[in-house]
């Protein structure tokens, strides 16, 4: 057994309006420069839809992530051999169409334009061309179903048995924030030829070395998410940092502190890394989740403990791994679940799925519908964050309605019609972590390496302070 | 004037083209990349590129041979004049052919192709293009023009080289060499004086050490 800590994110769906609070300021602070205006480290699609980049989940088209080749991990793009092949010529490189054209409105004309007879406009200019430009597709074009037609192109839907229409009466729609997974089995990672991304040993944080980049671009096909982006401007691939320089201070990311409804939680998970590959291995792509869930180790275990000491997560990480939100959301209630688990590549980002309302099969006088009885399809969450087990899925949605029901018998006094899964008081520490939890309950990142950095200080006693550290 | 253009501008082209590779590595590794623009126009990047690499490689090898191996050693081997000129044309033409073509696509693509590719294009690799476009064109006459093999490089510019290389350089042997080989020789120094300031120095990263690493990779910080 090694250990190793990961700082990993929950996401609450249930309580996502798709404000894109988050995607703003995380382009605020991270991707407003030259060459990375069209990249959104964080971006919120509405889905049903084809997301971004355009149809972003068909792997037969980009062949992104991990499949099983004879029982043998690879990544879909091919042997090592066969993708040095395609370092002139990429053929399942998405380009910036793929995107969208970024663009800005020419404002100055408000102000400079001469007397008219009609009101001066700003008209959009292109960030690339610097030419006028009609948009014809966005970032987030597909708000709230806002394409429509778009809307029936979801690679999942296509993935369902029956056949859903999108008549007005039984719509259904939700909202699904994506930031990097910072995966235990990274593909993006796999796939650089330079070996320029890295796994960070500390927190598991997948970062691209920018000196390192040399730009064969292999990265940004071979993560299935497509969250992987290629900087026209500097010519080398940059992604989603989880914000390291506030983790390392024991803050959250940007995306999460600034997260309007209060759906995101962070926190540490302790795992072996000896069992990434067999997880990623699971030969039924419906039991990949139940895999990783069993290579997150207990923290209170004295055995995981020691192991994790030996390993030499520094005891701050491992109290912090105790009292982690993420553990229990993922781990202990298994109310939490990854998102397109069938890529193999264990994304370290989880989401608890969301409710829905009631379909109009159902009538008025129900105050809790059942699981099935939800506008949102089981099939359909079950492609997005179960891969296509259904079983798993609606489990996951009855301990979301059970906790309502304990809650709400606690007000009434009514009794509880049934046997539930787990003892009432896990329901009411459910309902304070996932209902009101504040910043510290949300938030429970050890920061940095501090201990590590003050024994250094230490060894600095004595010497001259103000030249460069560790020696003049 | 000779003994300027082949006994000291060889080892100025030279000195800049390990010296400041050098530099740029050590020091500004940040901008170490293959400035590739498949992101911006990918449709006509298909055949073109594997083309123009295909036929650069072709054409590396085909200097590899002709200049560094000494003469009598191919003929020790077993292999005479009319054999080797012809062994040569027959890998040199098609490497030509195919280095040219694909640089014309990729010309074409740069500058008559989609407007994107304007972001991807600085004023140092219009230069670039021009002092390689010049390069492969004098190479491509040098060669056609040698199709009956009058002119025997093996005899002149190849122990020149050979010559720099040693540390000795003898200009004797360039004497008589027909003009578009010297404009050959020139336009190849000035591409090595270019080199460490341009694009071309992704060459040197071809990624090798990809076939023996471990799939993920953890680092300290």
């Amino acid at each position: 057994m090694k250990i190793k800590a990961q700082i990993s994110m929950v996401m609450n769906l249930d309580k996502c309006i798709g404000c894109h609070t988050c995607s703003i300021t995380c382009k605020n602070v991270w991707t407003n420069r030259q060459g990375a205006e069209y990249m959104y480290f964080n971006n919120v699609e509405t889905k049903p839809g084809i997301g971004y980049p355009k149809h972003w989940e068909d792997q037969a088209k980009w062949k992104g992530g991990w499949e099983l080749k004879d029982g043998q991990l690879q990544l879909r793009s091919g042997s090592k051999p066969e993708r040095l092949l395609k370092l002139f010529y990429h053929p399942d490189q998405p380009e910036l169409d793929d995107y969208y054209e970024p663009w800005t409105y020419d404002y100055e004309t408000l102000i400079s334009s001469k007397r008219k007879n009609h009101q001066p406009i700003a008209r959009p200019r292109s960030l690339i061309t610097q030419k006028r430009m009609d948009i014809k597709w966005g970032p987030n074009w597909e708000d709230d179903l806002a394409d429509g037609e778009s809307a029936r192109q979801d690679y999942n839907l296509k993935q369902m048995a029956s056949d859903i229409t999108l008549e007005f009466h039984d719509l259904f729609m939700k909202y699904l924030p994506r930031v990097c997974n910072h995966c235990l089995n990274p593909a993006c990672v796999a796939a650089c030829p330079s070996g320029a991304i890295y796994k960070r040993d500390e927190d598991g944080v997948v970062l691209v070395s920018q000196d390192g980049c040399r730009g064969w671009r292999h990265c940004v096909p071979a993560c299935p998410y497509k969250k992987v982006y290629f900087n026209w401007k500097t010519n080398k691939a940059e992604k989603c940092i989880f914000c390291f320089p506030r983790l390392e201070n024991g803050l959250p990311t940007v995306c999460a502190d600034t997260c309007v409804g209060r759906l995101r939680y962070m926190g540490v998970l302790l795992y072996d890394m000896d069992q990434v590959k067999d997880a990623a291995s699971t030969p039924d792509k419906g039991q990949i989740y139940g895999s990783v869930l069993d290579i997150l180790q207990d923290p209170n275990d004295p055995a995981v403990i020691r192991a994790a000491r030996k390993a030499g997560i520094p005891e701050n990480w491992i109290k912090a791994a105790q009292d982690s939100p993420v553990y229990r959301m993922v781990k202990e209630w298994k109310v939490a679940l990854p998102l397109h688990a069938e890529y193999r590549t264990l994304p370290m980002v989880w989401y608890v799925p969301p409710l829905s309302p009631i379909t109009r099969r159902v009538e008025a006088d129900v105050f809790l519908p059942e699981v099935e009885d939800m506008r949102i399809p089981l099939a359909y969450l079950a492609e997005l964050f179960s891969a296509g087990n259904v079983p798993v899925i609606t489990k996951t949605l009855q301990r979301l309605l059970d906790m309502r029901l304990v809650m709400r018998a606690q007000e009434t006094g009514d009794p509880l019609p049934r046997r539930l899964e787990y003892d009432v008081d896990t329901y009411k520490a459910m309902y304070r972590l996932m209902g009101i939890a504040k910043y510290k309950d949300r938030f429970n990142i050890p920061a940095g390496t501090q201990e590590k950095s003050r024994e250094k200080l230490n060894q600095l006693q004595g010497s001259c302070g103000y030249t460069c550290p560790g020696g003049c | 004037m000779n003994t300027f253009f082949y006994g000291v501008l060889p080892y100025i082209a030279l000195t800049i083209f390990v010296g400041g590779t050098i530099v740029r590595y050590t020091f500004f590794e940040r901008g170490w990349t293959t400035k590739s623009s498949e992101f911006l126009s990918k449709k006509d990047l298909k055949w073109a590129n594997p083309i123009f690499h295909l036929g650069l490689l072709m054409a590396f090898g085909g200097h590899f041979v002709g200049i560094l191996v000494p003469k009598f050693v191919t003929e020790a081997a077993g292999t005479d004049e009319a054999a080797y000129h012809m062994m040569s044309l027959g890998g040199g033409l098609p490497a030509g052919a195919l280095f040219l073509l694909g640089f014309l696509l990729l010309l074409r693509r740069r500058f008559a192709g989609s407007d994107y590719m304007k972001v991807n294009t600085s004023p140092m690799d219009r230069w670039l293009y021009l002092v390689l476009f010049l390069t492969i064109v004098s190479g491509c006459i040098g060669t056609l023009s040698n199709i009956p093999g009058t002119f025997d490089y093996r005899e002149s510019i190849a122990p020149w080289f050979r010559s720099l290389l040693m540390m000795q350089p003898n200009v004797s042997y360039m004497s008589g060499v027909p003009a578009v080989f010297q404009f050959h020789m020139m336009m190849w120094m000035l591409l090595a004086i270019l080199f460490p300031f341009t694009r071309l120095v992704h060459c040197l990263s071809l990624p090798f050490e990809y076939l023996f690493r471990s799939n993920i990779i953890y680092r300290k910080k």
